[in-house]
């Protein structure tokens, strides 16, 4: 695994990628942190965060784009995956190398508040505790960017399939709102959801029987719910919505509202998909 | 060292490979044969643990390769078709990164096992550019090297003389067999004479399924049996035919020359005796004086287009332990 981590992180910076992301990364935050604290003198390092979360649906993609796919593509997963090295090790070597080359900017970062107490009280727990949850935030995204990546061999749709998923979590609260009522539209996303599951069932099981059978015994529990009691369905739709807004604890944390679910839904995510990216690397094996 | 059996690897309806079973033993260079597609590189990727297999089972040195994979795989160094090499590495920097991914723990151990791979390889004078620059023979060779780096005990390469010119390939060739005194090699190839020059022991395989093995002259003398004679006699044609045709057992006689009182002829001995005797005898009988007379063994070539092309509906034929087939 460290073999990996050292590697990866090398090539980052032998190539462009790294530099170029650390040097965008680091000119928008300076940028705000000029502008937003020291120009109007506010104390508020967690709001300059804030404003670059919107960075991390860009360049974050940058870095997981290629992590799996080029492998692929350049067939060096054999090399990979014939050594004594666990599936999970090489996973967690390169997804720690994406963090590593994520935390390069985020030590200048880590300064900003401490030059902001020369000019006056600031709040450091609050500062350091965005900090963290940014970190967090980045790990969730490489995570499920470093999942996407392992579904292909091409480096671009990678790309755009993470960036896409981290833009539909960014957006959530404001997808979310659109359903606030009819939980008929709860019902009929569901049963579109639970489609797609059956067919993932079906092709799996290579057979027709168990997808029809999971979809059509799926809506008809559905359906008695929609009928019973609407309103879990449409809470329980809230909720899966509310689980996708991947961003939203982290405007928590910034605002003053430190909680460990918040932490531990970042950690869960990561885990969730990395774990997802070592079962696709095993499952590739058997096909 | 490695005992595979039954081993199984379908994708959706096609069988890639069809239950194969066999042993390698240590301190051999085996020969893994057979046309383009015939499953060469799909067992071997399933014995190094990159592919799982539909069925069967892959033992290297006595660790099931999906039971105890990090076991298994510590005593194999692979080469892949295409040499997985990352281009933006120097040769040294990637031969150092794949005896650390080998689980080599010292750094002085890694530098010292690094060199000694480029001094066997000749790569020393390349140590220091990048892969994207090497060119194909040296890409091969820095593949090799790393496949025997971290002190396998058996190394597996796959065509590893596709795509080089024939000076290197006799040097890779040579590589090989040097490998082959201190490790157990297994290559597989499409091209005959390299098999037979460099291995010591061959598996055929056609369609996904073992058509024969043994060492190279088994192979050859097991079709030899049904051998053909070739044969020159003074006389004439019809003489000629006539005496060779009372020799029971001897088919399809085919005139190949003639030439001033001389018949040069071929003849297929059915049922694998060898009837050079009696031919003889019959056309002394007849008053046709014998000039030549041989039994042509097969090469290697002949073994090969024979099993691979009328493989289908044949048994798998195992003559490693019988010489006398």
């Amino acid at each position: 695994m460290l073999a990996i981590l050292k590697r990866e992180t090398k090539s980052y910076f032998t190539g462009m990628i790294g530099y170029v992301v650390v040097a965008v990364f680091l000119a928008v935050l300076g940028l705000y942190f000029t502008n937003q604290n020291l120009m109007f003198a506010s104390s508020d390092f967690g709001g300059v965060l804030y404003t670059c979360t919107i960075l991390l649906l860009f360049l974050l993609p940058a870095l997981s784009m290629r992590s799996f796919a080029e492998e692929r593509r350049a067939k060096t997963d054999q090399l990979l995956l014939t050594s004594p090295v666990s599936i999970p090790g090489i996973v967690l070597g390169k997804f720690l190398a994406q963090m590593a080359v994520f935390c390069v900017p985020l030590l200048a970062a880590a300064v900003m508040p401490l030059i902001l107490t020369a000019f006056g009280r600031v709040n450091l727990v609050g500062a350091y505790a965005s900090l963290l949850g940014f970190v967090l935030l980045g790990a969730a995204c490489i995570s499920i960017g470093t999942f996407l990546s392992s579904l292909t061999e091409n480096q671009i749709i990678a790309y755009l399939a993470t960036f896409g998923v981290l833009l539909v979590c960014y957006l959530m609260n404001g997808i979310r709102s659109m359903f606030t009522s009819g939980s008929l539209l709860a019902f009929l996303v569901f049963t579109a959801v639970l489609l797609i599951a059956a067919i993932l069932v079906g092709v799996t099981c290579k057979s027709l029987v168990a997808g029809a059978g999971t979809f059509f015994a799926g809506v008809a529990a559905l359906f008695v719910l929609f009928t019973v009691r609407p309103a879990w369905l449409l809470s329980a739709f809230n909720a899966v919505l509310s689980a996708l807004a991947l961003f939203d604890p982290f405007t928590n944390i910034v605002s003053g509202m430190f909680s460990l679910t918040a932490m531990l839904y970042y950690l869960s995510v990561t885990a969730l998909f990395l774990f997802l990216t070592g079962q696709t690397l095993e499952r590739r094996r058997w096909n | 060292m490695i005992e595979v059996e039954h081993l199984t690897k379908r994708y959706g309806a096609h069988t890639a490979v069809d239950d194969i079973s066999f042993t390698v033993e240590d301190g051999c260079i085996y020969g893994l044969l057979g046309p383009n597609g015939a499953g060469k590189s799909t067992t071997m990727n399933i014995l190094t643990g990159y592919l799982s297999a539909t069925a069967g089972t892959v033992k290297v040195a006595g660790y099931d390769i999906t039971e105890e994979p990090l076991e298994a795989k510590k005593a194999i160094g692979y080469l892949p078709e295409q040499p997985p090499l990352y281009p933006e590495m120097t040769v040294q920097e990637y031969l150092l990164f794949v005896a650390e991914l080998k689980g080599v723990k010292h750094k002085k151990d890694r530098a010292a096992m690094v060199e000694t791979a480029m001094g066997r390889t000749g790569l020393q004078p390349m140590q220091n550019r990048l892969i994207r620059n090497l060119s194909k023979g040296y890409r091969q060779r820095v593949g090799i090297a790393a496949a025997f780096l971290g002190e396998p005990k058996v190394i597996i390469l796959d065509e590893p003389t596709v795509g080089l010119d024939p000076a290197q390939v006799i040097e890779i060739r040579g590589l090989i067999r040097d490998l082959g005194r201190t490790h157990t090699v297994i290559l597989s190839s499409h091209i005959l004479s390299e098999v037979q020059t460099v291995c010591d022991r061959v598996l055929i395989i056609s369609a996904g399924k073992l058509a024969a093995q043994g060492t190279p002259e088994e192979l050859a003398s097991q079709l030899a049996a049904r051998g053909t004679l070739s044969a020159t006699a003074k006389g004439s044609r019809e003489e000629i035919l006539a005496a060779a045709e009372q020799v029971e057992g001897l088919t399809d006689l085919h005139i190949t020359a003639e030439k001033g009182g001389k018949v040069s002829f071929t003849a297929v001995c059915e049922g694998g005796s060898d009837l050079r005797g009696e031919l003889s005898l019959a056309l002394a009988k007849a008053g046709c004086p014998v000039l030549s007379l041989s039994a042509d063994s097969m090469s290697l070539e002949d073994v090969f287009l024979q099993l691979t092309e009328s493989n289908d509906q044949k048994e798998v034929t195992d003559h490693a332990g019988d010489p006398q087939a």
